[in-house]
Parts: structure tokens; sequence; C-alpha cells
């Protein structure tokens, strides 16, 4: 399969920060969600695929091109939205579609009008007036008027209420109904990733923790809750991360099925994406 | 590039507004007067827009959104350059139109005088432009500013230091080979600062 992004150890020291051989791929047709902390380098990660900041080491390739060879054709292929709007305050939407024309050779006016109104965005109206939840729609807009194949999204729905997320969300979703369109979404948000990731990537500290299917993931982890008595008898490499509290252990399990199957009086429960995170970022191993 | 300067220029439609209006007061006020010190306000309000797009640039984090187009770093500095160069000529033109209307409504005769003066405050507002930008690229917009203040002040401490001093200023001379050392100086200036500064802008981190 051809990869969207393929990124191979990529390393990068930033003061006391550092990339650490990240390496993660965004498959062709898929969305893959990309989670962590704040600062556990998701956005670096973000910028050095877009060679906003330099690298020290490693290989990113979009589409099968390098990026700093092929910047150009790749960067008319792709659509970035990230965590605020990037428009000036006194451009109206009109201006912005003038000066994107000149900007992307495949910029498309009637596609932009119809996310304009999709979105009910006001046509005339200076961006200075625009919300918060309009802005961000706007800037998706944006992203997708020049018919991109690769959507890059940086917290792009972060900070928005429930209901214009599940609009965006419901955007992003019928844009990869196109199999040769795919997205690589970082957020915080988890829950909107349990809605639409196909993949998981997860760092922390500036080093992969996880990379897997969601749907793997999901179906085969699990929580086992339990007491320090049974904690005892579990094997190392049954479980991943453990916490305890004042009622007992909460364990995550990598394969909950063969848990249950072992254990058959325990209390084994589903996991979803922020628990996984949870579990590994203040977990014990 | 186009469109980046496109996006500079529909930027500037506010501040072109506000522009316009003080500048008609200025010319109501100075021209009746004679007074040629309009010229040069003109033609340097204009010019030092530039550093107002920048600014706004920085207010919406537009450069690091801008790289994610296919636009090089390289034509986002030439741009800020071009941008420098229509702001600075639209000034001149203005500050010439208002002399001529000015001399006409006044019933003076537009002089070679007049014609001098805005040619030569064009080059040095281009010398200024040249001086700020790199500036701009390595300290940022704000600090810049403050920097280019600096910038004015010691010459013209040194020009009255001399002045007090006593020491002749050569006035005497052939105005045509100073036009042509200003003429080169500037142009010289424009290429080794648009040089520099896209030093500065292609390793910068975003």
């Amino acid at each position: 399969m051809i990869n969207a992004l393929e990124i191979r150890n990529l390393n990068k020291k930033y003061g006391d920060f550092q990339l650490k051989d990240v390496s993660f791929n965004v498959p062709k047709g898929s969305i893959v969600g990309f989670i962590g902390e704040n600062g556990a380098g998701k956005t670096t990660t973000l910028k050095a695929i877009l060679n906003l900041v330099g690298r020290d080491s490693g290989i990113i390739e979009m589409m099968g091109m390098d990026i700093i060879k092929e910047e150009k054709k790749i960067k008319e292929n792709i659509g970035v939205v990230f965590d605020g709007c990037n428009f000036h305050d006194n451009l109206t939407t009109g201006d912005i579609s003038k000066m994107m024309g000149c900007i992307y050779e495949n910029w498309n006016p009637v596609i932009y009008k119809k996310y304009l109104s999709n979105f009910k965005l006001p046509e005339n109206k200076n961006i200075k007036e625009f919300s918060r939840g309009m802005k961000m729609k706007l800037q998706i807009g944006v992203a997708l008027s020049h018919e991109p194949t690769f959507l890059i999204l940086d917290e792009a729905t972060s900070g928005l209420d429930p209901i214009v997320r599940e609009e965006i969300l419901d955007v992003f979703m019928d844009f990869i109904q196109d199999e040769e369109h795919s997205i690589l979404i970082s957020s915080h948000i988890t829950s909107d990733l349990d809605k639409i990731a196909d993949y998981i990537v997860f760092i922390h500290q500036g080093e992969i923790l996880l990379n897997e299917e969601k749907e793997t993931l999901l179906d085969g982890m699990g929580v086992l809750k339990c007491g320090s008595e049974e904690f005892s008898k579990l094997d190392q490499d049954e479980y991943i991360r453990y916490r305890k509290n004042q009622f007992g252990y909460e364990i995550l399990v990598k394969d909950k099925w063969n848990i249950k199957k072992k254990y058959p009086e325990a209390i084994v429960d589903g996991v979803s994406i922020e628990e996984i995170m949870l579990f590994y970022i203040k977990g014990e191993k | 590039m186009k469109g980046l300067i496109l996006k500079d220029l529909l930027n500037l439609k506010g501040t072109f507004k506000t522009l316009g209006v003080m500048m008609l007061l200025f010319a109501v006020i100075f021209i009746p007067a004679g007074n040629n010190f309009v010229f040069g306000m003109i033609i340097f309000m204009f010019a030092m827009m530039v550093i107002t797009t920048i600014s706004y640039d920085d207010l919406a984090k537009w450069d690091a959104y801008a790289l994610t187009m296919p636009v090089t770093r390289k034509e986002i500095v030439l741009s800020k350059y071009l941008v420098m160069g229509i702001l600075n000529i639209s000034g001149t033109i203005v500050a010439l139109l208002i002399g001529i209307i000015g001399t006409m409504i006044m019933g003076r005769h537009f002089s070679m005088e007049i014609l001098a003066i805005i040619g030569v405050i064009f080059l040095i507002a281009l010398i200024f432009g040249s001086l700020i930008l790199p500036l701009i690229y390595k300290f940022g917009a704000e600090k810049a500013r403050l920097m280019l203040i600096i910038c004015v002040l010691i010459p013209m401490g040194i020009f009255f230091l001399l002045a007090q001093m006593n020491v002749p200023i050569p006035t005497e001379g052939n105005p045509w080979i100073c036009l042509l050392l200003l003429l080169g100086f500037t142009l010289g200036g424009l290429i080794l600062s648009f040089l520099i500064s896209l030093r500065l802008y292609e390793k910068k981190e975003f």
C-alpha cells in the first residue's frame, strides 16, 4: 500500500526537548489520530513534516516524494489547519478567495463558495467579526478548496463546542470517502478520534509509545479491576500499566479476552483512547 | 507570489483610508506655507506601512501557515521587498500629485526643486526599508521599530555634532554626481539587504 505520509527515525533537538526516532505512517485512505499531552511533541512533529522546522536526522516522505526535494509539488496537494485562524482580521472571505486563487494552481472558487454556504459563513464580513467556531470552519473550508489529497490538522477541533466539532468531523468523514484521500489529525480531544480515526499514534515525551489500528486497540485492550492479591498473581507481560487507588488496582491489559478466560471471575471492562492515554502517562509499569 | 503581495495590499485597505484623511490634512496645513516637509511625511508614511504588514502577519501567525502552501521562503521574502517597493512608489506618486496640485492652486510654479526633493526622499525611504527589513527578520517587528528610531537618531546626532564643531559640510558640488552616488548606494543596499533577509529567513524555525 502506498502511504500518504511516511516518517522514519525523525530526530530533532529543541532546547531540552527532543523527538526521538519518531516513525509512523499514514496509509492512503485512512485517518490517523495523533495523540499526546500538551508538549509531548505533536506540533513539533507536524512542523517537521511541513518543513517549518529543520530536523537533525530522519526521512520524511509524502505521497512517496521527499518533502524537501519536492516541497512545492507536495504543498500544492495538501491542506493544513492549525489550531487558530491564520487569516488577518481585516480580510473578508472574498479577499481570501482572491489571494488563494493566486497561490494554488487548483484553487476552486466554486467549492470554496459551497463550503462557505454549508458552514453558513457570511460572504463579505471581516474575519474580525467571526466567532472561533466560524474561523475554524473557514480554515477547514479553505484547506479543502484546492482539492488536496492529504489533510494535516493540528488541534483543529480543540476549543470548539460539540455541535461545531460534530459538523467538522462530518466534513472529514465526507473527505475520506475518496480512497485516494488521507488525514493526519493531532488532538487531545480523544473522543473525536474514538469516532473517526482508523489508526492511533501516541507520542509521549518525544517518543512514539503506541502505533496501532484503533479497532485492534479497543477490541484487545481492557481494564481489569481487582485487589492486591489478584494483582500479585498477574504476569508482568499480561498487563501494560497499572494504577492503584483506594479500592484496589486498575490494570490496563493487552488482551482482555485472554484475561477473561484465565480469570473468569475478574471484572474486565472495555477501554477508550482517553483511558489508554491516561494509563500510559499516569500509570506505573 | 502574486497572492502574497495581494494579501498585503488587501490587508492595508483600512490603513489606506486613514492615511488618505491624514494626508489631506497635512496638505491643507503645509502646502499654503510652501513647506516641502509634507512630501517627506507622505513618502515615509507609505514606506513604513511595510512594517505594519509584517505586524499583521505576526498577529495572525501567517508565515507558518503560508509555508504550508506552495510558496517558498524566498518568495515570501521577495514579496515583502516588492510590497515595500510598491508602497514607496505609491507614496512618491501621491507626493508628486499633491506637489503639482498644490503649486497649481497656490499659483506658484512647479519647480525642479520639489522634484529633486521628492526623488531624494524616495531613495532615502528605500534605504531605510533596506535597513529595517533584515532587522525585522532578525529581531521581530516590535524591536525592529525601536531600532529604526535609533538608526535615524544616530546619523542625525553625528550630523548635529559635526555642525556644532564647525566641521565644514560640503554643500557645493555636482548634484548629478551626488544623485548617482545616492542611486548606486540605494541599489547596492537594497540587494545586500535582500540577501541578508533571505539568509535569516531560510534559517528561521516556526
